[in-house]
């Protein structure tokens, strides 16, 4: 980072706080800042979604550097459990995905998907209510129309604010395979929606219908080899998307070039090391989250123990490579054993494409400098930070003599795993969901 | 010895996984599944290349050049030059027509030393019956319990020693056939009719018979019968 720690405060603020035990359904399951980091958008298990909104920013004489904190701005059940007679399967209501689109009128909107259905919600705000009609009193009761004398005109008074969310669009029974992303169009008027072997190219306005673009479901089953774990367009040319698969692979597909993009217009691929292979090569290789950065020249990519950058120029290796948890390579048996080891960890670029961010367990989450090649590991808890605190970094003893404050690898709680993380698309405010909490970071500069 | 050891371990766990897979909330995973099937492979690839006394040497499929018959097995050893198949039926599920190698799934070794294949039609056509619906607990205890009633085949030099490990074994075998497209090799002529996905085949014809001798052919009907693990996988 280019501050040091101690120049640097951060103010952390605690949402969702839950102190009983965690209910599963309100594990969150996705975070996503809008286009202006105005607004903050959170998923969890149980279907639900919680939108915070930063309050305008306070300059007074006792907190003069007072940014902005989140508050809940709205909250709605976006998707219900459904089940699937056909196969008999329920269909989860985990939010797998948020985004929103760019704000072109008063009204917000964002898209959210379980595993089979993506809705497109409306959040408006209403502050004002009519009052007056004719035809039924204030409290809704029809009036009987021939005790009406007089006519008036109905007025529009103010009232306490209300946020409400409509469910605009539902984008129904395309996806035989479970969502695992979805992503907007730089046009604006598609996004697109992948599944383990299918991606779907959707038009806002049209929801009975959409157009497959990718399709590597091989004809026999039993030849499956590799699936769909990501999928994004690019941030500027809506013609450019990538996707990444479970061998670690990304492919850059072009829509002018066909209707089914099967064939790739680049592969980037890092051939394996063979001094590390072992058991679960394969699955430490499955790439769980790839993004463009802001600038569009570089995607990231994140496997189980690293974060790669790659230049979209060159496909035979990434430019950049950081270690998330290499301790883990010695432990991966046991992390196979209790499922850690898928584990799908998402990563982030900050707003000018300098710092990528990422999760890690304990906690911890891991951010690395480009620029300057450093690394800090900080924690998300509620004992280790209060409001204001500045984060202390943290680091993890692999063997030895364990120095005082740091932690050895298997003290490590598994069980407190940060997968989903998002950045202010424009300033140093980080959201870490730590199973059921949700913690804002902000940067404050001196 | 450990890498054995080990690979056993985690053929083991990863079976566990696919079996306890079955009944979660939203349907199979279909990424998570496929990678533990990988790592199923890879181990088992382990555990059969490995020296030592395999208390269950199944034979290496057609399509894996690197894996070597255990040296002890002598009985196996005769198995390698490809054998025609017996005779096949396809007709119907009732009696799929053992072919040499994958009859050797733990329960019936002795055919595949070139005798007759045992008639376990009975077994397979009762479990065939169950389908899909099947209780998952009578499955493993169903397989434990078929092995005795065959027929004593010409004991190869390892016996099996313990119930488990044999299933987990040949459960390896099973697992080593039904994802063709992760060997090195694919078999020629895949012959079942692809599935749609995500169902469960539970009422789809029986696969043809392989076309070439030494062929991997643990298709649908052997698959189905032996144990809801190979439904799950069948079931992508």
């Amino acid at each position: 980072m280019e501050e040091d720690a101690e120049t640097r405060k951060i103010s952390s603020s605690f949402l969702r706080d839950h102190s009983y035990a965690t209910e599963a359904a309100d594990i969150i399951s996705t975070v996503e800042f809008n286009h202006t980091g105005e607004l903050l958008a959170t998923g969890d298990k149980g279907g639900r979604v919680v939108i915070f909104q930063r309050e305008q920013e306070v300059k007074s004489k006792n907190q003069p550097h007072r940014r902005g904190e989140y508050n809940v701005y709205s909250t709605f059940q976006s998707h219900e459990p459904e089940f699937d007679y056909l196969k008999s399967l329920e269909i989860e209501e985990k939010i797998n995905k948020i985004r929103w689109l760019p704000q072109q009128n008063a009204a917000y909107f964002l898209l959210s998907t379980n595993d089979k259905t993506v809705k497109l919600w409306k959040v408006s705000e209403r502050d004002k209510r009519p009052e007056g009609y004719n035809l039924k009193d204030e409290d809704g009761r029809l009036r009987d129309p021939s005790m009406i004398t007089v006519l008036r005109v109905p007025v529009l008074r103010p009232m306490d604010l209300m946020v409400e969310a409509t469910p605009r669009r539902v984008f129904a029974n395309a996806h035989t395979y479970h969502i695992n992303s979805i992503s907007v169009n730089s046009d604006y008027e598609t996004y697109m929606s992948a599944d383990d072997l299918r991606i779907n190219l959707w038009n806002f306005e049209i929801t009975n219908q959409s157009f497959n673009i990718v399709d590597i479901k091989p004809a026999n089953m039993e030849e499956l080899t590799e699936v769909i774990t990501a999928a994004e367009f690019h941030p500027h040319h809506c013609n450019t998307f990538v996707y990444s698969s479970s061998k670690g692979t990304i492919r850059l597909c072009d829509m002018r070039t066909a209707a089914l993009c099967d064939r790739h217009a680049k592969f980037f691929e890092e051939p394996e090391d063979p001094s590390n292979r072992s058991f679960f090569s394969e699955i430490i290789s499955s790439i769980s989250d790839v993004k463009f950065s802001h600038s569009g020249r570089y995607i990231m990519t994140r496997d189980y123990l690293t974060v790669k950058v790659w230049d979209l120029n060159m496909e035979n290796r990434p430019i950049e490579t950081y270690q998330v948890h290499d301790y883990l390579r010695s432990k991966l048996c046991s992390l196979y054993e209790n499922d850690c080891i898928f584990d799908k960890f998402e990563c982030v670029w900050n707003g000018s494409d300098s710092v990528i961010m990422t999760g890690s367990y304990n906690n911890f989450f891991r951010m690395f400098d480009r620029n300057t090649k450093r690394d800090v590991t900080l924690e998300a808890s509620r004992e280790n930070s209060k409001p204001r605190a500045i984060l202390k970094p943290r680091k993890v003893c692999v063997g030895g003599k364990r120095r005082k404050d740091e932690i050895s690898v298997d003290s490590l709680d598994f069980s407190k795993k940060i997968l989903h993380t998002a950045w202010h698309p424009s300033e140093n405010i980080i959201a870490v969901a730590a199973t059921n909490n949700l913690y804002i970071f902000q940067d404050k500069v001196n | 010895m450990e890498f054995k050891l080990e690979a056993h371990r985690i053929v083991s766990i990863s079976l566990g996984k696919i079996y306890s897979a079955r009944g979660q909330r939203g349907g199979l995973k279909l990424h998570k599944n496929l990678l533990v099937s990988l790592v199923l492979r890879s181990a088992r690839q382990v555990y059969l290349s490995e020296p030592g006394c395999p208390p269950e040497p199944p034979p290496a499929p057609a399509g894996h050049p690197e894996e070597e018959p255990p040296p002890r097995t002598a009985a196996w050893a005769a198995e390698e030059p490809p054998l025609p198949p017996p005779p096949q039926d396809e007709a119907g599920r009732d009696c799929p027509g053992p072919r040499p190698r994958r009859c050797c799934c733990g329960e019936n070794r002795g055919g595949c030393a070139g005798a007759p294949p045992p008639p376990h039609c009975p077994r397979k056509r009762s479990a065939g019956e169950r389908g899909q619906a099947g209780s998952p607990l009578k499955k493993p205890r169903r397989e434990e319990e078929e092995p005795p009633p065959l027929p004593p085949p010409p004991s190869p030099p390892c016996e099996q020693e313990d119930m488990e490990t044999g299933n987990v074994a040949s459960l390896i075998s099973i697992f080593g056939s039904s994802f063709s497209g992760l060997l090195s090799k694919e078999p020629k002529g895949r012959r079942r009719p692809p599935l749609d996905g995500g169902e469960a085949a539970a009422g789809t014809a029986p696969a043809e018979a392989a076309a070439e001798p030494g062929q991997i052919c643990c298709d649908e009907p052997v698959l189905r019968t032996l144990n809801p693990w190979s439904t799950a996988i069948v079931a992508f």
